[in-house]
């Protein structure tokens, strides 16, 4: 078996169809729903008084569940892919542990995932699947790679698990808010290694560890997806300030995230609006 | 089979067959029951890939939806056989009813509360699926618990409704007061 | 229990623990030093091939495997300073070459087609061996001296016992034809004649008596 694969390589059975970026962003009608939704082109907050929220909830929880199936994926790659030693791309014996527990979690997730979406009336692959998270953890750089997933997406998970169980406990949904309640605190644990993993590989390479933040900046902003997650009153995700905290970020960085959120919208709108002016005229 | 009238007759947007939407709602139609002269109407608003629908006229019978309602969840802008039969099925058996006597005290759809809505399309998506159109049992089951509470009584009356058969509006109302009181009780 | 002053035997009537064990404290870190990089390779294995595999149980299930052999290295990654090892990497360590060429064959498998060789490697050939070598070590180690890693193997036992019969009833499920049969025998042969050259996971001696292999050991204590 070769070492660092890319996201070709994830197997998947008939029931999944992947979609890419591009064709996300690149759908003529992102710019039609403009004038709907505030300028962002995206979706509203998941307000349980909306008539289609539960099925927005199926759809938001398989695309955890698909996630969950990539984190499982990337973490198994990064025991694999380094070996254990003190160069740039080789990691201590500890992170390869820390990394075999995470399978473990995301194991337990993607079983978690499978069950709730029968509960929730979803199919195994109903839904499109995005790659964005495994593409983060093809990373050739250990620190990168755990920067970009554990600390970006394992903190968009925190704050999706979070508004996801929020939802539950305003439906009334007993087993949506149990299940996120769980999958909650594990994925505080995994950004909080992702932390300390960065802090303790880059304790004397200061050049890396800002390579690896802006990294991490690079990932938060994509998902913050035009508003998709961040502070706003309508953001479909809202940002978990205080599970964040738990998980070792400093507010310092949940500002940072958030103002990323706020660009990341802003510049969403202008596009969206720049490319309606152009189809206008 | 009844004439189905489909706009726009084509797309620019996504990649819908208009043809392949009215034979499709043209099924549905029939096994909602409706006479093979009956004229339907669809229009789809090919701009929006949010997935709202409603019937906004009964003569004749038209129906409105955003394009994300016939979309293919696994593949963005193309038509999916089963959204249409899905969402067509739901509203024409709802339509039928409405022009049959049983449901003439009913509130129009603007009027309905979201019980009210999950409740009939409970009732109504059921007979489709017994009529051999695709419908998700599990997936109206969970509609429904989350407009009339996750307990045993909610998910009776669900089975009555999904089973029903020549039901009335006293019956939905029924089933909303039914799970309404046992919501208030729980909270009690 | 009426006086409690009055003498006891130190060692109960049914403890039947001994202290003599067939391995010194130096032999025992050396073969803690095999199990640790044998433990290694599994786990590295098991989660390098999760994206690998199409089936979505089997996926999982590895996602999990791959914790449990992890949690083994690290068993033994602690065992090895109390052996008077103070640098666990000296002996963590393959017995010898052929193990290392065990393994590099056990992981060749990497299409999404070759299910059925990647769980034939780890759940009819690694597997029994390690549940033979642990087997081994926990009857013939000093009951006394020795308990600490008795303990541990206990542990790691149990875990390989669960993970064989997830793999094999995995495998059962998967193998659907006579072809597949095949497949499975054909690389369990090839695996297995490798394996027999190592003499085991520990190298000859794994199930004690030096003669099933002439294998030259590698990676021992200077
Ligand atoms: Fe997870």
């Amino acid at each position: 078996m070769k070492k660092h694969n890319d996201v070709t390589s994830l197997a998947r059975d008939s029931r999944f169809e992947r979609l890419s970026l591009e064709d996300q962003f690149s759908d003529p009608r992102n710019a039609v729903m403009v004038g709907r939704t505030g300028g962002t082109g995206m979706r509203r907050r998941l307000d349980p008084a909306r008539p289609g929220s539960p099925d927005r909830a199926r759809s938001l929880m398989h695309g955890i569940f698909t996630g969950e199936i990539q984190a499982l994926e990337g973490a198994g790659r990064t025991c694999f892919d380094f070996e254990v030693g003190t160069g740039d791309d080789e990691v201590p014996f500890e992170l390869k542990l820390d990394m075999a527990r995470q399978c473990w979690d995301e194991a337990r997730h993607c079983e978690i995932s499978v069950k709730l979406g029968e509960w929730m009336g979803t199919e195994i692959g109903e839904f499109a699947e995005t790659t964005v998270l495994f593409e983060a953890a093809c990373n050739p750089d250990p620190v990168l790679r755990l920067t970009g997933v554990n600390r970006a997406l394992e903190g968009l998970a925190i704050d999706v698990f979070n508004t996801m169980r929020e939802f539950g406990a305003e439906t009334g949904d007993p087993l949506l808010h149990f299940c996120e309640d769980w999958m909650l605190a594990d994925e505080v644990t995994h950004v909080k290694m992702g932390s300390d993993w960065l802090r303790r590989l880059t304790e004397k390479d200061p050049e890396r560890r800002s390579r690896a933040l802006e990294f991490q900046r690079v990932v938060d902003k994509l998902f913050s997806g035009a508003g998709f997650r961040g502070e706003e009153e309508d953001s479909t995700i809202r940002l978990a300030r205080r599970f964040r905290e738990l998980a070792g970020f400093s507010t310092d960085e949940i500002d940072e995230i958030s103002e990323l959120s706020r660009q990341s919208r802003d510049e969403a709108r202008a596009r969206i609006a720049q490319r309606a002016l152009t189809e206008a005229s | 089979m009844a004439k189905v009238i489909v706009t726009p007759e084509t797309y620019n947007l996504v990649f819908f067959d208009s043809g392949r939407i009215a034979e499709l709602v043209g099924e549905a139609a029939d096994k909602a029951g409706f006479a093979a002269d009956a004229e339907i109407r669809v229009e789809v608003d090919e701009r929006v890939p949010l997935g709202r629908t409603k019937t906004v006229s009964l003569d004749p019978i038209s129906i409105w939806v955003e394009g994300g309602a016939f979309e293919d969840a696994k593949r963005p802008r193309q038509l999916s056989d089963q959204s249409v039969q899905d969402v067509a099925g739901r509203l024409l058996f709802r339509a039928h009813d409405r022009l049959g006597g049983g449901f003439a005290d009913a509130p129009d759809d603007d009027g309905l509360t979201l019980p009210q809505q999950v409740a009939w399309d409970a009732y109504a998506v059921g007979r489709a699926e017994r009529a051999g159109l695709p419908a998700s049992r599990s997936r109206r089951l969970y509609h429904f618990r989350n407009r009339h509470g996750f307990n045993d009584v909610a998910d009776a009356a669900f089975d009555r409704l999904w089973n029903g058969v020549d039901l009335t509006w006293a019956d939905i109302e029924a089933a909303c007061q039914e799970t309404a009181a046992a919501k208030e009780a729980a909270s009690a | 229990m009426a006086d409690a002053k009055k003498p006891r035997a130190a060692f109960a009537p049914w403890d039947r623990r001994e202290l003599p064990g067939s391995f010194t404290v130096e032999e025992t870190a050396k073969r803690v030093g095999h199990y640790k990089w044998v433990e290694m390779r599994l786990f590295e294995a098991l989660g390098g091939w999760v994206p690998t595999v199409p089936e979505l149980d089997v996926k999982m299930r590895l996602g999990t495997h791959t914790y449990h052999h992890a949690w083994h290295a690290d068993l033994w990654n602690k065992r090895l300073p109390e052996l008077r090892e103070m640098n666990p990497e000296r002996l963590t360590a393959p017995a010898n070459d052929h193990i290392v060429e065990f393994f590099e064959a056990m992981t060749e498998p990497e299409a999404p087609e070759q299910t059925i060789e990647k769980l034939v490697g780890v759940y009819r050939v690694l597997i029994p061996a390690k549940i033979a070598a642990y087997t081994y070590h926990l009857n013939n180690t000093s009951t006394i001296t020795d308990a600490p890693t008795i303990r541990s193997i206990k542990f790691i036992l149990h875990d390989e016992y669960e993970d064989w019969t997830n793999g094999e009833m995995l495998l059962q499920s998967l193998i659907e034809t006579d072809d597949e049969i095949e497949r499975a025998a054909a690389q369990q042969i090839r695996l297995e004649k490798i394996l027999l050259k190592a003499g085991g996971i520990v190298g000859p001696g794994s199930l004690g008596g030096e003669s099933q292999a002439s294998a030259e050991t590698v990676g021992a204590p200077a």
